[in-house]
């Protein structure tokens, strides 16, 4: 049950809000509770233990964790050590076990042939990755005494199993969410409406032009070998296209979920492709995965041992370049490993973030340099010229990070990567090869409005110009225009029904 | 007080723009069911009964055959007008699912009332429970009361010109194809018996239902598919149709009285029939239909002329058909 699934659109949602509407406000967080665990039961079954599990352990840890006295530092942070491994270890065990013995397989066919671990079939429960991050993010403030541990298990249980967030997220901080949950406040009109425009924008971008990009993408990445040149560059600037489509299009169906519920979920995405350098499009593009890698991992190493010591050493030894190079190292190194494990278990995730390690460390490296040309040729960095420069340059490395990600493995990845530059003519755009993926000269057409629409809206969204409040205030018959064009145009360009297949959630699967 | 009449302002406007909208998708409705009626060839292969079923003149059909791809593959409605003058349309659709199914009745009952409704029987072995079968359910209400999300992408026919041209013979195709099976007997006589879901069988008790109200009667029929039937099934289908008090007629276990010559009648190795084969079926089954439920004989009646004419041109096209087909099969090619 997907959140773009009619199932969840016209039958799930509804009878949960009005379920909740009708409810006493004490009674309406319990609601949602319920919601979320038949919701997690609906698509994992009996798995939903796992959830049970996961919220009555981080409950207890967390209280374990502020009950133990100030002054045992180190037993306090036993006990969130403790808690950590336990909850990363079913993470990684249900993950990654058999990415691990695929690979030790490798090894000892080499060394002991015959000798091998045994494959298991493992089911994974939706959502595991997403909540246990935000248990070990809860857990983590508690320790960081930032918060106090909450006593009121339900409420705890109601952070983890939200039921829009539960597939794909966004990863939200105890602080942000756990108030709004809770307040039970009534559904109001304002929240309706404007939830409601937010989850047709969401369907919007995955049913128009996700969905129908994944007919190309598709079509070249399961048979890179039979193409090459411009075929492969365009099918890694669709399957970028359709990714960001996909995901944000989801993020607005939850964050509408939620806003009609009254709840403000963080946003995952602004804007990603207004960019000027990789580290700015990872503060645009899935923000809240960011922000947890940020403020769980990277401040935590940036404020390490290893990491005063280095700036020590680098004090007396090296350069004040070299220093704060080391020091992004060390502590950039984790947050782009976790970046990619967190994706799945495959090689390609783990080049995937240690691609943008690299690239994020050769921005720092070169820093100095690039300072001086600019300054040497007088380069105005705000002139419209430079921005470009700057955006279609990050483009380019968004675009060879998501071929390497959606690769079928490490070695596909880099032999599409390589075909690009062979054969590489434009006439392949045109000689009939894009018609033959199962999408035509009337779908690519669709495919470009709904992308113009999206840019522009990106744009109004970037600039300020208007946002969702002061679309409320806009002429009544303009703002009517407005939605009805967006729900008729969904019902009649949506790729759906006969002829189409339902493509599931990319992130779902993470 | 303020307060309250923006509230009621609001309110008011909220029910205004939603009944706007119901009044928009009726509309569109409409029109886009007018449109397929007009431009059936703009019509993709599984949709195309749906409209072609509209378009036939109210109350002149006997018989409507629903079922997945194992109904419309084995009988063919002008053979039977030819040999028995029964009025009967295939409403079948590849991989119809059984909430389908139900909903194509419901559509092709507003205007015809069928003295019976054939149910061919693969479509009962295609699990669709749980939240898929929900879902199912979800999406067949939709396309059943808003027209406009069953066809909401023929604009893209309409512009690019695409047509989806086929000779059809009032749900029936004529196909040549010939891939002999050749696994021998497979209707092994035993006890055992595959199961036939809850689900399933509430979706059945709904059918029943609706066909009831429309004075239809119901009856099973299984058509000769080594690869979709076994004994196993049969016992299944015949305690279902023992329970429901229906006919239940497995024409797997008369394959001889039909003359079937698996080397020549089938189109996909076992699978499905070819017109050979289809129309083998259509003879006995047209016989056992109009002997057991008194159906009428149109042949001589002014309102079918038109059938008169489909069936002679399907009559020429089909001999030709079978000839070659019965080249293929002997040939093996």
């Amino acid at each position: 049950m997907a959140y773009h699934t009619s199932i969840y659109l016209f039958l799930f949602l509804p009878v949960v809000l009005l379920l909740y509407q009708i409810t006493p406000r004490k009674i309406r967080p319990f609601v949602l509770l319920a919601a979320g665990y038949v919701f997690f039961w609906i698509i994992s079954g009996e798995l939903v233990w796992y959830l049970i599990l996961t919220t009555l352990f981080t409950h207890y840890i967390a209280i374990w964790i502020e009950g133990t006295e100030v002054k045992n530092k180190k037993g306090r942070k036993r006990i969130l050590i403790f808690g950590i491994l336990v909850l990363l270890g079913v993470l990684g065990y249900l993950k990654y076990y058999n990415f691990f013995a695929q690979n030790v397989n490798r090894v000892l066919d080499q060394v002991h042939p015959g000798v091998a671990i045994t494959m298991k079939m493992i089911v994974l429960p939706i959502g595991i990755s997403f909540y246990t991050l935000q248990a070990i993010g809860y857990m983590v403030d508690v320790y960081w005494k930032k918060i106090p541990a909450e006593k009121n298990l339900a409420k705890v249980a109601l952070f983890l199993g939200f039921f829009p967030q539960i597939m794909e997220g966004p990863i939200s901080m105890y602080p942000q969410t756990s108030q709004q949950l809770w307040k039970g406040d009534p559904i109001t009109l304002e929240n309706l409406t404007g939830g409601s425009l937010r989850i047709i924008w969401g369907l919007f971008k995955k049913m128009i032009i996700a969905d129908r990009l994944y007919l190309v993408v598709q079509a070249v990445f399961e048979h890179y070998d039979k193409y090459n040149g411009v075929v492969i560059a365009a099918a890694a600037v669709a399957y970028t296209v359709q990714l960001y489509m996909e995901f944000s299009g989801c993020m607005d169906i939850v964050l509408g979920s939620g806003q009609i519920l009254g709840v403000t979920l963080p946003e995952n995405f602004r804007q990603p492709f207004a960019s000027r350098n990789a580290a700015e499009f990872w503060r645009r593009w899935h923000i809240t995965l960011g922000v947890w890698l940020k403020t769980y991992v990277f401040f935590p190493v940036s404020t390490s041992r290893i990491v005063k010591r280095w700036n020590h050493f680098g004090k007396t030894h090296l350069s004040k370049h070299m220093t704060k190079l080391g020091i992004s190292a060390i502590a950039l190194f984790p947050v782009w490993l976790g970046n990619g494990l967190w994706h799945g278990a495959r090689w390609s995730y783990l080049f995937y973030g240690m691609y943008y390690f690299t690239i994020l460390l050769l921005g720092i490296a070169v820093e100095p340099i690039r300072d001086q040309i600019l300054k040497v040729c007088r380069i105005n960095q705000d002139a419209v010229w430079w921005r470009m420069l700057q955006i279609g340059k990050t483009w380019m490395i968004i675009f060879t990070g998501e071929l390497f990600f959606r690769a079928n493995g490490l070695r596909a990845g880099y032999r599409m990567f390589r075909s690009i530059f062979e054969n590489f003519t434009l006439d392949k755009l045109w000689d009939g090869t894009f018609l033959s993926f199962g999408l035509d000269k009337a779908d690519y057409f669709i495919v470009f409005c709904g992308c113009l629409c999206v840019a522009i809206v990106g744009i109004i969204r970037e600039r300020s110009l208007l946002d969702t409040q002061q679309m409320q205030k806009v002429c009544l018959p303009v703002r009517w225009a407005v939605y009805y064009g967006l729900i008729i145009a969904v019902i009649l360009f949506g790729a759906y029904g006969v002829g189409y297949q339902q493509v599931d959630l990319i992130y779902a699967g993470f | 007080m303020q307060d309250s009449s923006s509230r009621r302002k609001k309110i008011v406007r909220s029910v205004i723009f939603l009944a706007g909208l119901l009044g928009l998708l009726l509309w569109m409705s409409h029109q886009i069911t007018d449109f397929t009626k007009k431009n059936g060839d703009m019509i993709q292969g599984r949709n195309k009964s749906i409209v072609e079923i509209q378009k036939e003149p109210e109350n002149t059909i006997d018989v409507l055959v629903v079922g997945d791809s194992e109904s419309y593959t084995s009988v063919s409605p002008l053979e039977m007008w030819k040999n028995q003058g029964v009025a009967s349309f295939i409403c079948g659709q590849s991989g119809q699912k059984i909430q389908e199914t139900y909903y194509m009745l419901k559509t092709a009952l507003t205007h015809q009332s069928p003295k019976l409704v054939l149910l061919e029987t693969n479509v009962l072995f295609r699990n669709m429970k749980g939240v898929k079968g929900i879902q199912e359910e979800v999406i067949q209400k939709a396309d059943y009361y808003f027209p406009i999300f069953r066809f909401h992408d023929i604009w893209k026919n309409m512009l690019l010109g695409r047509k989806y041209t086929e000779e059809r013979y009032k749900g029936f195709t004529l196909r040549d194809m010939v891939q002999s099976y050749d696994g021998g007997q497979y209707m092994k006589e035993t006890t055992e018996k595959d199961q036939i879901t809850q689900d399933m069988e509430n979706y059945t008790d709904k059918i029943l239902e609706l066909c009831r109200e429309h004075n239809a009667r119901v009856m099973f029929y299984s058509a000769p598919s080594p690869l979709n039937y076994s004994y196993r099934k049969h016992n299944a289908i015949q305690e279902l149709a023992d329970k429901k008090q229906l006919l239940y007629l497995d024409l797997n276990l008369h394959t001889e009285e039909l003359s079937i010559d698996w080397k020549v009648d089938s189109m996909d190795k076992g699978d499905h029939l070819n017109l050979s084969g289809a129309n083998k079926v259509t003879q006995y089954l047209g016989a056992y239909i109009q002997k057991r439920y008194e159906l009428p004989d149109h042949r001589r009646e002014a309102a079918y002329q038109s059938w008169q004419k489909d069936a002679a041109s399907y009559v020429e096209k089909a001999q030709k058909r079978i000839m070659l087909i019965q080249d293929r099969g002997n040939s093996g090619k």
